[in-house]
């Protein structure tokens, strides 16, 4: 059981202390998935106490928060230095992909609000 | 290339300055290959288009079968009354008294897409009547296709491969079959969208761009507008991505290319009120989102592991995770499917997966011959050379693999799979059965060329002295390279008359079997020359013309979308089958004593009723072919209706040895009132019915409660009034 709770804290301490090692631009898109996730499990919540009528009013905000952390991590993966895959992508074409997507995303989603 | 370009033709020209004209043309070879290249695709797109004419040539441009005259009809409104009322349109002239929401139970795509081109002709001045843009528009969208095909082809394998695809997909019959002109229905566009988003996503995991995963995303949303089918995209992207986790291939390209799809197209589709939902709550959709899910679980741990450079942290890390990750997913799963909030599969789809369940379950869906089970004849009908080249092209797919041509390799067997479920599906193969054919030709005739143009190695005479097995071993490999320049040229010729009968078949195929247009039958009379029977528009506009506008017309439902958009009557039953119960009643009203029928028919408001007939003609598409399936549809809901009641021994018989019931049913008095005093064929009885082959069995036929209205020149099609009920005392 000691071990189990050694085993845990281990980890948590090697995770903290190579998550510090990452450069802050991608701790800033880190920070921001994390704002969108929270977002959204807040939007269930509030779904689960008062119901989900309307339902495409629920789904848009849901979605659009789900869609925009999706695209927050696909733009950090082209960004990340560390991947070899996108070394020939410039961080200025993955950025101004990320604001069409996301451009996109909430127009669809203020149609879908009704 | 610019520079050499402009280097070449000077020296020559001063060198050629006496040969004018095609000297001076001198190309490099690579502008040579991009003339020839871009010369066969003109052809080809050409071709698509004008290998779909033979109907608008033999008859005239006009809309062929039932479902389009539907389609037809929605975009004729579309175009006169704009796209909000389309979008909020509720018809009331069809399913009397129920009414239809058309706006919501319609896959819109092909309107807007025929609408907009009719808008775009009309900016630029040409005046074109909206059914002229319909009857074409399948093969503009072929035509296209066969562009998208040669993008593909260029993806997977190379710019030879493209070419060969465009061209097979051209001609190739199982397409066809379902775009050609006239054939304005949405299989025409939807194998154009489908083909696009399955080119953009290949593209998009091969170059892991967020756009062009947005333009999949787009290309998706355009075939979930288009077609019901495309549940097969949103099955077919998460299985393959399922695969290339399993064997190890994923990459960062596909976490991109799948996220952005996923979102930014479920987003997109449920904007289309027909689909709705479906995409969070039908149990057909939750294979995409599962993957989505296991993907972010996926990746996660993908970016843990690389963080963490302690393999034993990273073990007890991933214990945590999966345990919790699977608790949940399958918690929700069951909550969900329990509770039926995750609806199961529709019956349409998972006859799919089960061929037996229509049979059994759903007489509707079973009964139309085109979800028969495929037989080999028609698959070698509609894909000739394909069928073999297919192995091959597998067999090269996997000595060559990669993220693309694993996905080619899983859309065609997935594909060829549901093919030979359902005969309308061969579709849905045809341009799997393409591109994995391209692969094989293209690879084989590359390989034959350069066998053909390597230059046989010249003995060296007057070169050093050679060890005696080595000189042995140079003159065999010499003696190799004649006869193998022989064999390849040979090859060669043996593909090219595979691919030139190929072509023949093709062309024959479309000619004899694709392009009639069903509302105008055609035979041969009896000096050679060709006899057309316009039945069916002569009826429909008798009705359009003799009727009060508010007449309506009970018919089976086969009919309906005709008759409301040519005879512009409101219908009872049409080929929407949203309502089983509705066409049970009128299969009933069919299949009953006339009297019992008569009360059907007031309790629906009948008018007129019309049924076709091909006693006369021969025509054996008719309703009394059709009847078994009406008593099985309304047996299906009113225990009242029996099959076996009008059957004798099992077997289904309209001569003197016919069941009573049947011989009496409203159907049968209606098909053949009068027909006991018509001579057919000479030297057989009068009553003789040429399709069934048998003299009738109830020759004197007496209508208490219908009267004759109109019967065609050549009976095909007969329509009755329905008579008002006696005054009371």
């Amino acid at each position: 059981m000691a071990k189990g709770t050694n085993d845990a804290q281990l980890l948590v301490q090697s995770l903290r202390k190579a998550y510090a090692a990452t450069p802050t631009s991608l701790k800033i898109i880190d920070l921001y998935v994390v704002y969108a996730v929270a977002t959204a499990l807040i939007q269930v919540a509030y779904m689960a106490m008062v119901g989900s009528f309307p339902f495409n009013s629920f789904l848009s905000g849901v979605l659009s928060c789900v869609g925009t952390a999706v695209l927050a991590v696909c733009l950090r993966i082209q960004v990340n230095k560390d991947n070899k895959e996108f070394k020939d992508l410039p961080p200025e074409r993955a950025f101004a992909d990320f604001v069409l997507c996301n451009l996109v995303l909430h127009l669809v989603i203020m149609n879908f609000l009704g | 290339m610019g520079a050499t370009s402009n280097a070449s033709p000077a020296p020559l020209n001063s060198a050629l300055s006496s040969f004018p004209s095609l000297k001076a043309l001198k190309f490099t070879t690579k502008q040579q290959e991009l003339l020839i290249r871009v010369s066969a695709l003109a052809l080809i797109y050409v071709l698509a288009f004008v290998v779909r004419l033979f109907s608008v040539l033999r008859y005239e441009s006009m809309i062929h079968e039932f479902d389009p005259y539907f389609n037809y009809r929605t975009t004729l409104f579309l175009t006169k009354n704009g796209f909000s009322e389309f979008w909020n349109w509720f018809d009331s002239e069809s399913w009397y008294p129920l009414g239809r929401i058309i706006g919501g139970t319609l896959y819109p795509g092909l309107m807007v897409t025929a609408a907009l081109i009719h808008r775009i002709l009309h900016f630029f001045s040409f005046a074109v009547h909206i059914r002229e843009v319909c009857v074409l528009t399948a093969p503009f969208f072929a035509s296209n296709t066969t562009l998208v095909a040669y993008f593909f082809g260029k993806e997977i394998w190379d710019s030879g491969a493209g070419l060969v695809a465009a061209a097979l997909i051209a001609i190739c019959p199982g397409y066809i079959s379902r775009s050609v002109a006239g054939s304005y229905d949405n299989e025409g566009v939807a194998i154009f969208a489908l083909l696009l988003t399955f080119y953009l996503f290949v593209k998009a995991v091969n170059t892991g761009s967020l756009a062009w995963s947005l333009a999949s995303a787009f290309g998706y949303f355009y075939m979930v507008s288009a077609w019901g089918g495309y549940v097969f995209i949103i099955n077919l992207v998460p299985l393959y991505v399922l695969v290339l986790l399993v064997t190890g291939r994923y990459s960062m390209r596909l976490y991109v290319a799948y996220n952005c799809m996923y979102v930014v197209g479920m987003l997109l589709a449920m904007q289309i009120r027909f689909v709705g939902f479906q995409h969070v709550q039908s149990g057909e959709h939750m294979a995409a989102m599962g993957v989505f899910f296991l993907l972010q679980v996926f990746y996660f741990l993908d970016w843990v592991k690389y963080i963490l450079n302690d393999i034993k942290l990273f073990h007890s890390f991933l214990r945590i995770t999966l345990t919790c990750a699977i608790t949940v997913g399958v918690l929700a799963l069951s909550i969900g499917t329990a509770s039926g909030y995750i609806s199961p599969w529709t019956g349409r789809f998972y006859s799919l997966l089960d061929p037996t369940y229509a049979k059994d379950h759903i007489p509707i869906i079973a009964s139309v011959s085109e979800h028969q089970p495929t037989a080999w004849s028609s698959f070698m009908f509609d894909f000739h050379i394909l069928l073999f080249l297919f192995p091959a092209g597998l067999y090269f797919c996997f000595k060559r693999l990669s993220d693309a041509t694993i996905f080619v390799v899983m859309y065609g067997l997935t594909s060829m799979y549901f093919a030979g479920v359902m005969v309308r599906l061969i579709l849905v193969a045809a341009p799997a059965m393409c591109l994995v054919s391209s692969i094989a030709v293209s690879a084989t005739v590359k390989n034959l060329s350069s066998l053909v143009r390597a230059k046989s190695k010249s003995p060296q005479g007057s070169g050093k002295p050679l060890s005696g097995s080595k000189a042995a071993a140079k003159a065999s490999a010499d003696q190799s390279l004649p006869f193998q320049k022989n064999g390849a040229i040979a090859l060669l010729l043996g593909a090219l008359y595979l691919l030139c009968r190929y072509a023949i078949h093709c062309t024959w195929v479309t000619s004899e079997a694709y392009s009639s247009p069903s509302i105008v039958l055609a035979a041969r009379g009896h000096g050679g020359g060709r006899v057309i029977f316009d039945d069916y528009r002569e009826a429909y506009y008798w009705l359009r013309q003799n009727t009060p506008p508010d007449a309506k017309v009970m018919s089976w439902w086969d009919y309906g979308y005709q008759i409301t958009a040519m005879g512009n009557r409101t219908v009872i039953v049409d080929n929407n089958t949203w309502n089983n119960t509705h066409i049970a009643t009128v299969g009933r009203a069919m299949s009953s004593y006339e009297h019992e029928a008569y009360e059907i028919m007031l309790s629906l408001d009948v008018n007129y009723v019309l049924v076709v007939f091909g006693g006369v003609t021969g025509y054996s598409s008719d309703d009394i072919n059709k009847f078994l399936w009406m008593v099985r549809i309304g047996g299906g809901v009113f225990p009242v209706i029996k099959e076996p009641d009008y059957l004798v021994n099992g077997e289904f018989r309209v001569d003197k040895g016919a069941a009573p019931k049947m011989l009496n049913c409203l159907m049968y008095k209606l098909c053949y009132y009068r027909f006991g005093e018509m001579t057919t064929e000479y030297g057989k009885p009068p009553g003789y019915d040429r399709v069934r082959g048998v003299e009738i069995g109830n020759k004197d036929i007496k209508l208490e409660y219908l009267e004759e209205a109109f019967t065609t020149s050549n009976w095909i099609v007969r329509i009755y009034k329905v008579k008002p009920p006696k005054n009371r005392w």
